[in-house]
């Protein structure tokens, strides 16, 4: 019982992060229909520059601030310079490669000055575990669920309550008709980089005191974090959120009860059969088009 | 038109040349054997393993710096000509043509990766060029499946030597007889699961439970209970910094804290990411260069310090062993150029059976020997155990670790 509540606790923190970063798809791919494949390396930013700021003496809360914010403008960027010029055209896939391009020069560049080496993050909520019903975990761990559904939350009221949400879900419900009532669609799809480039950022933050912040700590959740988004279908928010949280909670039975080696396979050999019986995702909905 | 018969004195010119012709083709592969004074290497200089070839640049410049201030080799100057392979085996063996055949230096130094090394044993055979490997601990490396290495020599550990060393520290501190092994899904730690089973059988004593975890994992926890369940009080761990830090963590959060006795993976930066959790935790080393060190390694230390300003304590030396082993390989190359009395790669070779010299990590008294097992200079007996003690990675009798466990 213990172990078993062990592997809960521990997949829904994992899952939570994955979670994270399929939100920040999810924002992307509403607004845009495309995304930053290599979301992972601004899930980095979030931890790495975390780190470097404090380092430079800022109190924790204002570096992770300044960091998210960084790494916010940096989504902005990254829609303005190296997806929206390549997203024209409809099916334009020239996208895919820009962003995969800009996230491997993200990468090296942070290897080359910061290291390429994990650097600790110390907070008080890492310094002892707490016990559940025998089972142990953080306290920064336990933060990591509490803050997604937090996030969730507040997205979907800063999308339905807000006049700049709603302008975000007239651009994704139809981008040529927003644009008909004045809204501009490509400040509203950059604004949409930007937020999940905080989402992203946030997550990052939150689990470098677990897992040290690196150049490539966001290479493997970077691609859960898209798994899942495919899986729960990327343009459902709650639908990616419990996808997340059921991926880490099943990926720490399969390493407690299968195998640890082949957990990955096992993830991924789920993922395609899921995309065999639901092909638009577990969430998803099939899009319908009037003729 | 007719033709004239060739005079005598003509046909004696014709001859000379012809003869002096054959005599340079002759002399020609006699002239390609002449090598440069330089030692060429393939490191990993950036990327994710840059700090390794750091490590390594720094011993090799400080010692050919001393050896060039007391004269150089044979009246020359030893140059050192790096290159990056970024820890990627197909541009190691770009870098091994290069340092052979364009810079023609008359060896070459290897880095951080055991693929790297294996992926060198044709080339290297091929262009007759001598390799001295400073890191990469594959039993391979040195000892080559069709038995006929003749040109990789090593001054590092061996992993089939590693293993039994491993062992005997592991029993000496189990309480109950119970080890475990737990090793990262590579082919370094694949490649030492026979050898440990080998080492445990030998002493009668069964693998109490054995784990792997994958390269980039964050939580060990799964491995752990399995661990503990099975009553192992002691892990003889294959792993490096990063997941070896997230292993300790998982422990912490499941109040399991074992002995940990390690392969040599585990280095400096692994006591700054785990903080306090990485007290006690024993590594199998060649060298360290915290707590107390014999004079002429305190010089060594502080004439590195001087060329690289960024080495500001000895913990800014990540990679201890490899650094010292890198200095001392160096010397023995020296040693054995002056034993050879040319730069000629094939009597440098041949002179390194030869070579006995008192180093920093060990006294190599031969440092090789014409066998494939002995083309390694650094013995078992040379091992040493190092242990994490206030954030430091010191020699074990520095530190509370030192004495085993009494039963």
């Amino acid at each position: 019982m213990e172990a078993l509540l062990q592997y809960l606790l521990t997949g829904l923190s994992a899952g939570a992060i994955y979670s994270m970063i399929a939100l920040g798809f999810y924002v992307m791919w509403s607004a845009a229909k495309a995304v930053n494949f290599t979301f992972g390396d601004v899930f980095m930013l979030g931890g790495v520059l975390t780190v470097v700021l404090r380092e430079m003496g800022l109190p924790l809360p204002m570096a992770a601030a300044a960091a998210i914010l960084i790494a916010a403008l940096s989504g902005a960027v990254i829609e303005r310079v190296f997806v929206r010029p390549f997203n024209r055209e409809a099916n334009a896939i020239g996208w895919m490669l820009t962003t995969i391009a800009v996230g491997t020069m993200m990468e090296s560049f942070t290897t080359a000055t910061y290291g390429p080496l994990g650097r600790a993050m110390p907070t008080p909520l890492v310094e002892q575990p707490v016990r559940i019903g025998g089972a142990g975990i953080y306290l920064q761990e336990l933060l990591l669920p509490v803050v997604l559904v937090a996030m969730t939350l507040a997205l979907e009221a800063f999308y339905r309550r807000t006049v700049l949400g709603r302008a975000m879900r007239a651009v994704a419900y139809n981008r040529v008709a927003a644009g008909l009532v004045g809204i501009d669609a490509d400040r509203i799809t950059m604004l949409a980089f930007a937020l999940a480039g905080g989402i992203g950022a946030l997550a990052g933050f939150l689990v470098a005191p677990i897992v040290q912040a690196s150049s490539s700590m966001g290479v493997v959740v970077g691609l859960k974090g898209f798994l899942v988004a495919i899986i729960a279908g990327i343009a459902n928010a709650p639908g990616v959120v419990i996808t997340g949280l059921m991926y880490g909670v099943l990926e720490k039975f399969v390493e407690a009860y299968l195998s640890t080696a082949a957990r990955d396979a096992i993830g991924f050999t789920v993922m395609i059969l899921v995309l065999l019986l639901y092909p638009q995702g577990i969430f998803g909905r099939r899009e319908v088009q009037k003729v | 038109m007719s033709k004239l018969p060739p005079s005598p004195a003509r046909r004696a010119l014709l001859g000379l040349g012809a003869l002096a012709g054959l005599a340079l083709a002759a002399a020609a592969p006699a002239q390609a054997q002449r090598a440069q004074p330089c030692i060429g290497a393939s490191w990993e200089l950036t990327g994710p393993l840059a700090h390794s070839g750091f490590a390594l640049r720094v011993a090799v410049e400080t010692a050919l710096a001393e050896i060039n201030a007391a004269g150089g080799v044979l009246g020359q100057q030893l140059r050192l000509v790096a290159y990056d392979d970024v820890g990627e085996p197909a541009r190691a063996v770009d870098n091994a043509r290069r340092i052979g055949e364009r810079d023609n230096c008359v060896v070459m130094l290897g880095g951080f990766r055991t693929p790297n090394a294996i992926a060198l044993r044709e080339p290297l055979d091929e262009m007759g060029l001598p390799w001295v490997g400073v890191i990469s601990a594959g039993t391979q490396v040195v000892e080559h499946p069709n038995g006929r290495n003749q040109w990789m020599f090593r001054v590092s550990m061996k992993d089939r030597w590693v293993a039994p060393f491993l062992v005997t520290a592991a029993r000496a501190r189990s309480r109950s007889g119970k080890i475990g092994l737990m090793y990262e899904g590579t082919g370094w730690g694949q490649g030492a699961v026979p050898d440990v089973t080998a080492a445990m059988r030998a002493v009668d004593t069964p693998i109490a439970a054995t784990e792997t975890f994958n390269i980039a994992d964050t939580d060990m926890t799964a491995q752990l209970i399995r661990m503990r369940d099975a009553g192992v009080d002691t892990i003889i761990f294959y792993g490096v910094d990063r997941e070896a830090a997230n292993v300790v963590r998982s422990m912490d959060r499941i109040g399991y804290r074992p002995q940990i006795v390690s392969a040599w993976g585990i280095g400096v930066q692994f006591a700054q990411t785990a903080g306090p959790l990485a007290e006690g935790v024993i590594v199998a080393g060649t060298y360290t260069w915290m707590g107390q060190l014999p004079e002429r390694a305190q010089g060594v230390l502080a004439r590195m310090q001087q060329r690289f300003p960024e080495i500001r304590t000895p913990g800014d030396l990540l990679m201890p062993s490899g650094t010292a082993n890198a200095y001392d390989a160096v010397y023995i190359i020296a040693e054995a150029l002056k034993l050879a009395g040319r730069f000629d790669r094939t009597a440098f070779r041949d002179a390194m059976f030869r070579v006995n010299y008192q180093g920093i990590v060990a006294n190599y008294a031969p440092a090789f020997e014409r066998t494939q097992e002995r083309m390694d200079a650094i013995l078992p007996a040379s091992y040493r155990l190092l242990a994490f003690h206030n954030g430091a990675l010191m020699p074990i009798e520095q530190t509370p670790f030192g004495t085993p466990r009494t039963n």
